[in-house]
């Protein structure tokens, strides 16, 4: 199976995106912001589709609207709007978008197939080289803000005094979501973000109990089925996609029912 | 001189004056109630004194080094992961560091004891009862050793017994570490066997009393309403 190139590619990205979704959905579960980073992928189909339209690679579409989204959404949010309302707003201009350009810009159905769901076998060298730049970025900007992150994704309540550099944590935390959604859609495709960003995280807070515990199990969780993911698709031809998200799913449920036997 | 005081000191929102000519001066080490309805200014009150963003007139002075506080809402669901120990810990918010340094775990083991909590310190946060969670909450403003101490109705979800327990703890805190406490509640009688002072704001003014105002009030509030405490929760 590794003697193909494109096997290759696709082993070490899904490793890759990987990692960087088991940190980032740590993080985006304690924080309640699973909504948002689905929503993030809807705008992200968006954003690439504009991409294509433009003749722009589809990632850097992709990155450019899901931070420009999150940026927005993080200064709508207030005491006065509902998160979810805002984001719903956002995300339905942005779908509305999507469909736009892709009429607009004649673009075939592989190509909208392979936004909506990944096409990691088609990773090329060069695409790994900058996945990788991509998750580098994400994961150092992250841990170099983790105890200020920590007490915003899982205390917010208890952040009463704030110095200015924690509340541009917020937005440096969206922007991150941003990138890694965009990095993990070229692994599963923009509709199942939360496939690898959510629901390992929300896997692992059924079995441990620090923060850094619940980073690694779902690191653990998202390589497991990105692996296994990877080598059944390979033996049956059929979607990666698919397999990854069944895996994810029966791993959750399992979590939830286990939790709640014992809880 | 005290801990807090204040000279002709009001808040506002806009136009609307929420508290004004507010002339108060509690001593340090002292464990004082914070009375009034709903809508009175106890809050915009604690958040002028935290230092969060209210427009404000007057002066307010404020000697104390650190303030703890202990907010009144907090969403910790039955999942919620975390352990009682590193939820104590998350305001040492500052750095990368992903693990304890020597001198944090220390300050966390003791505020963990001075809490009851070493016990349950590995377990789930989100299966605690709503006793052990206060105590929690407690734990976690007292980690950074803090000189004053603000607590926002923290026995309102609690029953009667764990009501006691919680203040009694306080009360050890302000004997024995001479912390100055400010405690938001409603419950006017129960609070009246713990604190030595009372600010009561109504009317769009503050009002300062001692231990033995503060047994008038309660006399004079309570008076024919043996149930007073189970209506205000």
């Amino acid at each position: 199976m590794f003697s193909y190139d494109f096997m290759q590619n696709a082993f070490m990205a899904g490793t890759v995106v990987s990692i960087v979704a088991g940190i980032v959905g740590t993080f985006v579960v304690a924080r309640n912001y699973a909504f948002l980073t689905h929503s993030l992928s809807e705008i992200g189909f968006a954003g690439a589709a504009f991409g294509l339209f433009a003749g722009w690679p589809a990632l850097l579409g992709m990155m450019v609207a899901t931070s420009g989204a999150s940026l927005a959404i993080g200064a709508l949010e207030s005491g006065y709007t509902k998160r979810d309302n805002v984001t719903s707003a956002i995300s339905a201009l942005a779908i509305g978008l999507g469909i736009l350009f892709l009429a607009l810009g004649h673009t075939s159905t592989t190509a909208a197939t392979g936004i909506l769901f990944g096409s990691v076998l088609g990773i090329s060298h060069q695409d790994l080289w900058l996945l990788l730049a991509l998750a580098i970025l994400v994961i150092v900007v992250l841990l170099s803000n983790f105890r200020a992150l920590r007490q915003l994704a899982f205390d917010e309540a208890g952040m009463f005094l704030q110095t200015r550099r924690q509340k541009a944590v917020r937005y440096i935390f969206l922007v991150m979501i941003a990138l890694s959604v965009s990095i993990s859609s070229q692994l599963v495709g923009s509709l199942l973000i939360f496939v690898l960003v959510t629901l390992p995280a929300a896997s692992a807070k059924y079995y441990v109990t620090t923060t850094v515990k619940l980073m690694g199990l779902a690191i653990a969780f998202a390589l497991f089925g990105t692996w296994v993911g990877l080598t059944i698709a390979y033996l049956t031809n059929l979607p990666t996609s698919f397999f990854i998200a069944m895996i994810e799913v029966v791993i959750y449920l399992f979590s939830v029912w286990q939790f709640k036997k014992s809880a | 001189m005290g801990i807090i005081e204040t000279k002709d000191f009001g808040i506002r929102y806009g136009e609307k004056v929420i508290l004004s000519a507010a002339n108060i001066a509690i001593p340090k080490g002292r464990f004082f109630a914070i009375l009034g309805e709903n809508g009175a200014g106890k809050t915009s009150f604690v958040k002028a004194l935290i230092g969060q963003n209210v427009q404000t007139v007057g002066t307010l002075s404020r000697q104390a080094k650190r303030i703890g506080f202990v907010p009144q809402f907090r969403d910790i669901t039955r999942d919620y992961p975390l352990r009682i120990s590193e939820f104590v810990g998350l305001n040492y918010n500052q750095g990368w560091r992903l693990w304890w340094q020597a001198d944090e775990k220390q300050a966390i083991q003791a505020a963990l004891a001075r809490m009851d909590l070493l016990g349950i310190a590995n377990q789930r946060l989100g299966l605690a009862s709503g006793g052990q969670k206060q105590r929690a909450f407690v734990a976690q403003a007292l980690v950074q050793k803090p000189d004053l101490l603000i607590l926002d109705e923290s026995t309102a979800s609690l029953d009667h017994e764990h009501k006691v327990q919680l203040l009694q703890t306080v009360k050890q805190l302000q004997k024995e570490e001479d912390l100055t406490i400010l405690f938001i509640t409603h419950e006017l009688k129960l609070i009246s066997q713990f604190a030595d002072g009372y600010l009561l704001f109504e009317n769009g003014g503050v009002n300062q009393g001692d231990q033995i105002a503060l047994q008038s009030l309660t006399m004079q509030m309570t008076h024919g309403h043996e149930e007073d405490e189970v209506h205000d929760v």
